[in-house]
């Protein structure tokens, strides 16, 4: 799945953001390319939901710079980030109950024609998307509110693929699901990556991140620490990487693969 | 009625021309809710007929219902929006007396043509709106203390301008809330000729769009209700309009002006909450505001925007209530906020926001309306009647709720 040689979809370079005393991130680095599931992982308050929210256009990056394609851009907000090509999970699921599923799908880009909503459209667009995904929502006119919290998942994820992106974050999208729910959004992951997306999944817990992610990158503390190859790497020294306990190396010497930056 | 929403069994969402039962009955649930005010406001209205020994639905008193009304009406379509939006407007009623003082101040002494001094009542409106979505959006003061500050604020300047009564306005202005459409076509029957013609318009054009909007959702193989439900829908409200028609056409003038105003209000703001992608984003704002945010949805402008619009709305009601008095009041417009806010939540608007609906704001207002006049026609002494109304509010939203927990909706 390497393509070590190209231009990097999406890279951070040095990103730096500050709330107040709290130093969210420092210096961290990112590279996403097409075909690839990047894991982020960390513990809670390194600093995921920020890098999330910087490559969305939710929040500005305080130093550092955002590359798309090898060019600097900037993403003041999230419509910015929409036109780039970002689309995004966010961890409170941005959902609006009251809505249809497609109203929700399309929620802060509606299609219309002149003033006038196109919803025919929408719909059409809507159905085509979810049995994409092999998504089992009764309708695209359900309400969100009558739906479980697995099928609000997979709105969310259908959401990302309105627009035809390229970049799709998702942050802590099984946090709150079942074992089968859960299987399901991997596989719905698994989808995105094969539809030639380039994918940062954020989530700490372990064993979704090994079933699809391809490289994983551990943040701590807001700064890097460590990048692994998901297919080589164990259990302990991702573990130690996050926490920053020594690693157990006697386990398995061969699977801790430090990239430095 | 119980409803079923555990999550519906799976179902491939491309061959989708049946929807599974659950999900069919809980679209049912919401529709039924709305079909209640409806059914609520046919018995309060037959309930009073019965007790007002027919006086109640008397050709004349139909027209002074929806004249006495309309103010209430127009606010309430502008109050069910800044409701769904999660906020609230507690400065209206003030506003009505400052835009009045000010329209009738500037015929009376400006000299001012009535219908340049109507539309200067709506800029001002509209500008008293920009002020206060300004707090609200873009400073982020919570709209309960920037209206009830409105609601100071503009009870003092109308003081300010309307010292005294100010009396003596245009007798084109005044007809705005005592005219009625001029019955150019004379009468078949003592019936008016031009009333007739509206209501048959207004049934067609209903019947037209809603088989159209049904043949676009089947074409598109998307749940339509039972051909049975959808006809006797129909028929009803063809009923009711034709109904209204034949009692209006008997009145003294026919179709009241004011009846058309809103007439046309209902269908442009019904349009705008229903098909526009403003609307849409109303909705979305007060179904979850982060979301909405989070989604690219601009809700500070979305904000601004319905406390202008409100404003407006308010300049309206203003000027429709400053005509039927024939005169402006400094003491205009006390309560109308409450009356404004209890229509929309007998209408079925959420206090949470996210959900209401221009018509069920409507229907709220005429229940409210049918009960004033009812009351008064029976002598039921004003202290009475406000306890009465303050009772059917209450009653109206603990019976939704009631409704909604059985339902299983949160
Ligand atoms: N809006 C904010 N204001 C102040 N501090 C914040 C804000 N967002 C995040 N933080 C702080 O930044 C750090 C990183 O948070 P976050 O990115 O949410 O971590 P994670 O998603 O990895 O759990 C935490 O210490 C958190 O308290
Ligand atoms: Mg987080």
């Amino acid at each position: 799945m390497s393509t070590a040689n190209d231009v990097p979809l999406l890279s951070l370079r040095g990103l730096g953001k500050r709330f107040g005393a709290v130093e969210a991130l420092v210096d961290v680095d990112l590279d996403v390319y097409a075909h690839e599931v990047v894991a982020l992982v960390g513990d809670n308050g390194a600093g995921k939901s920020t890098v999330a929210k910087m490559i969305s256009g939710v929040l500005t990056p305080d130093t550092g710079l955002i590359e798309i394609d090898g060019e600097t851009v900037t993403i003041p907000t999230p419509i910015a980030a929409h036109a780039l090509g970002i689309a995004t999970v966010f961890q409170e699921l941005a959902l609006a109950d009251n809505l249809d599923v497609t109203s929700n799908l399309f929620l802060g880009r509606e299609l219309h024609r002149g003033r006038v909503r196109d919803d025919e459209t929408m719909e059409q667009i809507a159905r085509k998307v979810l049995r994409d995904l092999n998504s089992r929502i009764p309708s695209v006119k359900s309400p969100l509110s009558t739906l479980s919290k697995g099928q609000r998942q997979s709105v969310a994820i259908a959401r990302t693929l309105i627009g035809r992106p390229r970049i799709v974050v998702l942050d802590e999208p099984t946090a709150a699901l079942s074992v089968s729910q859960t299987a399901e959004v991997l596989t719905h992951i698994e989808r995105l990556r094969d539809l030639g997306l380039g994918v940062v999944l954020i989530s700490h817990n372990m064993n979704d991140v090994r079933a699809v992610s391809d490289r994983i990158i551990v943040l701590r503390h807001g700064r890097n620490n460590g990048e692994f190859d998901a297919a080589t790497v164990s259990h302990e020294a991702i573990l130690a990487a996050i926490t920053g306990a020594p690693p157990t190396r006697e386990l398995d010497p061969t699977a801790f693969l430090p990239t430095p930056h | 009625m119980t409803t079923d929403l555990n999550p519906a069994p799976a179902a491939p969402p491309g061959a989708q021309a049946r929807v599974p039962l659950g999900q069919r009955m809980a679209g049912l649930g919401g529709n039924a809710r709305q079909y209640g005010i409806f059914g609520a406001l046919v018995v309060i209205v037959l309930l009073f007929q019965v007790l007002t020994d027919g006086k109640l639905l008397l050709a004349n008193n139909v027209a002074a219902l929806f004249q006495q009304n309309a103010y209430v009406m127009i606010l309430a379509i502008g109050m069910v929006m800044v409701i769904v939006a999660g906020h609230i407007d507690l400065s209206v009623g003030s506003v009505v007396a400052f835009v009045g003082g000010i329209v009738a101040v500037s015929m009376r002494d400006m000299g001012l043509p009535w219908l340049v001094a109507v539309l200067l009542g709506l800029a001002v409106g509209g500008v008293v709106g920009a002020w206060q979505g300004y707090w609200v959006a873009y400073v982020g003061i919570p709209a309960f203390i920037v209206t009830l500050a409105g609601m100071l604020i503009f009870r003092g300047l109308a003081l300010v301008i309307v010292g005294e009564t100010v009396a003596g306005l245009p007798s084109q202005f005044i007809a705005i809330s005592k005219g009625s459409l001029p019955n150019f076509l004379g009468y078949a029957n003592n019936m008016d000729v031009v009333t007739i013609l509206i209501g048959v318009l207004a049934i067609g054009a209903i019947v037209v769009s809603q088989v159209r909007a049904r043949r676009s959702l089947r074409k598109h193989e998307l749940y339509v209700e039972p051909v049975g439900l959808f006809a006797t829908k129909l028929a009803l409200v063809a009923i009711g309009i034709g109904v209204l028609t034949v009692i209006l056409s008997f009145s003294a003038g026919g179709t009241p002006t004011v009846l058309v105003i809103v007439g046309v209000l209902i269908v442009a703001y019904t349009f705008l909450m229903g098909r526009t992608v403003f609307g849409r984003h109303i909705y979305a704002i007060g179904g979850n505001r982060l979301a909405a945010s989070l989604s690219g949805v601009d809700t500070r402008r979305v904000d601004f925007w319905i406390f202008v619009n409100m404003g407006v709305l308010a300049g309206a009601a203003a000027i429709v209530t400053t005509a039927r008095a024939g005169a402006a009041i400094a003491s205009a417009g006390q309560n109308f906020e409450l009356d404004a806010i209890a229509a929309c939540f007998i209408g079925g608007a959420a206090v949470t926001g996210g959900i209401g609906r221009i018509s069920g704001a409507i229907v709220g207002a005429l229940i409210m309306g049918v009960l004033n006049m009812g009351l008064s026609i029976l002598s039921v002494d004003p202290s009475w009647q406000m306890a009465i109304k303050g009772l059917v509010l209450l009653f109206a939203v603990a019976f939704d709720l009631i409704n909604k927990r059985r339902a299983g909706t949160r």
